[in-house]
């Protein structure tokens, strides 16, 4: 699975939560990033059987806030996430792939996921590009998370 | 991460071998490269964009791979010590086990043949022959004249000594066949007069000898009784044209343990022989079995003089060694000595061991001494079997001392942080737009180096480990050779003294005249027997229709009196003998006769007449009490880390069934049960070791087993010894 690279603040590694009380199961806790309040979400449930564990190999991706999005120079794509910071908690990161806008397939109707966005072929394997603006709606489906 | 300044083998070391060279060569200069790469790419970052927040954010980046670079530089030149210590330490450990395991063997040897002296010291054959020479001092002088022209009948000795000096070389050439680790036997007067010896060979030469002023004739004399004896360590002898190992004690008149002193014994044991086959053991050998050039094995004595030596061209016995002069004798028994030095032309590892001795037996004080050539400490093994254990797996083991695992997750831990940069310096140069893509190719280039350096070095990690594995596998194979090697000549012994036993007069004549007080008389000879040896647990004799006629336990005579044992394979084995250096023997099994899980029962045939060749009257059995002797020398064969055994490590013997018939570990390896090891290390022929990984209960074992190859006229009873330690 794939996120676009300009959605991206930064990656990090994924330690240092601080719990929050009360809060829904998706959510880890927060992180402070250089004085920002960072909720990080866990995507495990929404695919997989369980939650994302913290490992050596585990990552957090920080996305960035619709107006820092906005500041991305020479922006030619149409993407949104969400007004806050938000970062997803992942298993582990693979590579940095480029990929051409015409590449970006749009996801078979009988997969019906509400975070797919595209897919991608990669010579014998496919890529899904994930929705962000999606995913950190987190009042839309708290339902696919937990 | 150790200081650099502590390295030892750094990689200028003459030891590293040329691929290690080259592979340093290889991550250094890839690493160095990182530099200018960064220095590019800070250059870059001013001049597109203007932002100085972005400017710094993407210096800072440059500067992490800097800092990553280095630490991965430093780690480098560690890591090759680390690995070089690592195997070291473990060549270390197992050449020192080596050497203390050729002592132990020696010295186990040594420790029965101070049982063997003063038990045959009470033979009547050997006091009377002594009383009736005392009471014809001029015929003795004869005795030796006519022994050289042997069939001389017509010799004016007097015809009952001449008898009795017969019979005494007989009943010594009788101890010779049954234990065949003397070169001879002599019984001596007490003017210091050999009249009789074992060797028929040496009989014209020994008899008539003067041996007044040899040392272990003198001490001998002097013991205080009959429990005592006397060892004259290695050194020259009228009696013999090589270097003797004497041991001796005093007969005594009557055979009476406190009688007075009437003459003396001297028994001289084949210690070069038996040597020579410890000390090539162990010894690896190129395709023609030659010892490989630069490996050597000797025992010093406590003067730290060679006394016997692998290779006697390099090392002569009789003389100081060639290393260093510290090894030459240790202080202190269980000392133990390592070093690096020139021997004979290379530079090698030299491990001395003194000899510990055993319970009360102190030994001579003897070193037992491995040398090896450094390089063999840092060859790659040339196996590479797949024993089904992931690189990962084998890392994760027990088996990988700390310092390197802490390593390994480092360079794991910096690889992820070399990643991380560069996706992150990516999602930067990807905000610059357009201006940013002359970033991309500088940000790939520090992904692959990082992930090639760091590859490369998980490649000598796991070509360490699998080393590493080699090494413990083979050090496992050492430990079960040894508890096979010594279960094999203790068994041995007790072929040895069953086979003698069987010629005692008090047998045969009891089974020849069928008297109930012929019997009573075997049974407090088998008594005598048993109280002098700690290792039976009775002994009893059957005559030829099964029945228990006489044993050594009075507490046991009624029950077994009532047995017939005509069906019973000891029994049946001994029966067929017809010649006294014949024996039986009865494998490990559950036996009616003691209330034992495992008897392990020896036989040997009473012959018409006491002859060496005849008609078997009935047979001798005698009931071992392997348990006890078992457990000891499989606990001393356990894998040990710097003297605690290893956790969860443990030993066991297998009989030809494939069933446990002793272990260190009753809770894991229990008597009669199976276990799950690999066939490979089932499958031995004799004399053959092998090594792998199983899994019982869950865990993973690695193991090491040998399959018995006898030991002299003893051929084993296909039995297997397996020594195994978990590694999760």
């Amino acid at each position: 699975m794939g996120l676009p690279i300009p959605a991206i603040l930064e990656i990090g590694r994924s330690i240092n939560f601080h719990p929050v009380r009360g809060a829904p199961e998706i959510i880890d806790g927060l992180i402070n990033l250089r004085g920002k309040v960072v909720t990080i979400i866990n995507t495990g449930l929404a695919f997989e059987a369980e939650k994302v564990k913290s490992t050596d190999e585990s990552r957090v991706y920080i996305l960035k806030n619709n107006t820092e999005l906005r500041e991305v120079a020479d922006a030619d794509f149409d993407i949104e996430t969400s007004p806050d910071n938000i970062g997803i908690h992942v298993d582990r990161i693979a590579d940095v792939i480029s990929v051409e806008n015409e590449d970006l397939q749009t996801v078979p109707a009988n997969i019906n996921h509400p975070f797919y966005k595209h897919v991608v072929r990669r010579g014998e394997e496919f890529i899904i590009i994930l929705e962000p603006q999606k995913m950190l709606n987190l009042n839309e489906h708290q339902e696919l998370l937990s | 991460m150790s200081d650099t300044q502590d390295i030892k083998f750094n990689i200028y070391n003459p030891v590293i071998t040329y691929e290690h060279r080259a592979a340093f060569d290889l991550i250094v200069s890839h690493l160095q490269e990182i530099f200018p790469i960064c220095n590019q790419g800070k250059c870059k970052a001013l001049e597109v964009s203007d932002d100085p927040q972005k400017q710094k954010q993407i210096n800072d980046l440059m500067e992490k791979v800097e800092f990553f670079s280095n630490s991965l530089i430093t780690i480098t030149k560690v890591f090759f010590d680390q690995l070089y210590r690592a195997k070291q330490t473990s060549s270390q450990s197992i050449s020192q086990s080596t050497a203390m395991i050729k002592i132990d063997m020696i010295e186990r040897n040594l420790l029965e043949r101070t049982c063997d002296v003063r038990w045959w010291a009470l033979e009547k054959a050997f006091w009377q022959c002594i009383i009736l020479a005392d009471e014809n001092p001029e015929e003795v002088a004869r005795i030796s004249k006519t022994a050289s022209r042997k069939a001389t009948k017509s010799s004016s000795v007097n015809s009952e000594l001449k008898n009795a000096v017969q019979l005494a070389c007989t009943r010594l050439e009788d101890i010779r066949n049954s234990y065949t680790l003397y070169r001879d036997l002599v019984i001596v007067t007490l003017d210091g007069t050999v009249i009789a010896n074992s060797n028929e060979e040496r009989r014209s030469t020994v008899l008539g000898m003067n041996v007044s002023e040899e040392e272990w004739f003198k001490k001998a004399l002097q013991t205080k009784d009959g429990t005592e004896y006397f060892v004259q360590d290695i050194s020259r002898s009228k009696l013999e044209d090589v270097e003797s190992l004497i041991y001796s004690t005093a007969l005594r008149a009557g055979g009476d343990e406190q009688g007075e002193v009437i003459g003396a014994m001297g028994v001289l044991f084949d210690f070069q022989g038996e040597s020579q086959i410890i000390l090539n053991d162990y010894l690896p050998g190129d395709n023609d079995s030659a010892t490989l050039d630069g490996w050597f094995s000797f025992f010093t004595n406590d003067q730290g003089r060679v006394i016997c030596s692998s290779d006697e061209y390099f090392i002569p016995s009789g003389k100081a060694a060639d290393i260093p002069r510290r090894h030459w004798k240790l202080d202190n028994p269980g000392d133990v000595l390592v070093s690096t030095a020139i021997v004979c032309g290379n530079r090698s590892l030299v491990v001395s061991h003194k000899s510990e001795g055993f319970d009360e037996y102190r030994g001579l004080g003897w070193t037992s001494h491995l040398v090896l050539p450094e390089s063999a400490m840092f060859e790659r093994s040339e196996e590479n079997e797949d024993y089904g254990i992931s690189p990962q797996e084998l890392m994760n083991s027990r088996l990988i001392p700390d310092t390197n695992k802490q390593t390994y997750q480092e360079i794991q831990r910096n690889k992820g942080d070399i990643q991380l940069i560069s996706i992150n310096g990516i999602i930067l140069a990807t905000d610059l737009g357009k201006a940013g893509t002359s970033f991309i190719p500088i940000f790939d280039q520090i992904t692959t180096t990082g992930n090639s350096t760091t590859g490369k070095m998980e490649e000598l990690l796991s070509e360490m480990s699998s080393d590493m594995l080699q090494q413990n596998l083979k050090a496992l194979e050492n430990f079960s050779k040894q508890a096979i090697d010594l279960i094999d000549r203790n068994l041995f012994e007790r072929a040895a003294d069953v086979r003698w036993w069987s010629t005692d007069h008090a047998f045969w004549e009891a089974l020849q005249n069928n008297k109930d007080e012929n019997f009573e008389e075997a049974s407090k000879r088998l008594g005598i027997i048993n109280a002098s040896y700690t290792m039976y647990r009775d002994l009893v004799i059957a005559d030829s229709n099964g029945r228990i006629v006489a044993n050594s336990k009075s507490e046991n005579r009624d029950k077994l009196k009532r047995m017939n044992v005509s069906e019973q394979s000891w029994f049946r084995q001994g029966m067929q003998i017809s010649r006294s250096v014949q024996f039986g023997v009865q494998d490990v099994c559950n036996s009616d006769l003691e209330n034992e899980e495992t008897s392990l029962i020896y036989c040997g045939g009473i012959l018409e007449d006491g002859q060496r060749e005849g008609k078997v009257l009935g047979v001798l059995g005698i009931f071992f009490d392997w348990e006890n002797l078992a457990g000891p020398i499989l606990e001393g064969c356990l894998p040990r880390i710097k003297n605690e055994v290893v956790e969860g490590g443990a030993a066991f013997y297998m009989n030809g069934e494939r069933e446990i018939i002793a272990s260190t570990d009753s809770d894991h390896f229990a008597i009669g049960q199976e276990v799950n090891i690999p066939i490979e290390n089932l499958k031995l022929e004799d004399g053959e070791s092998a090594s792998g990984i199983f899994t019982d209960k869950g865990r993973k074992f690695i193991i090491g087993s040998s399959k018995t190859q006898g030991y002299r006229e003893y051929t084993g009873l296909g039995w297997t010894a397996h020594v195994v330690r978990p590694i999760d």
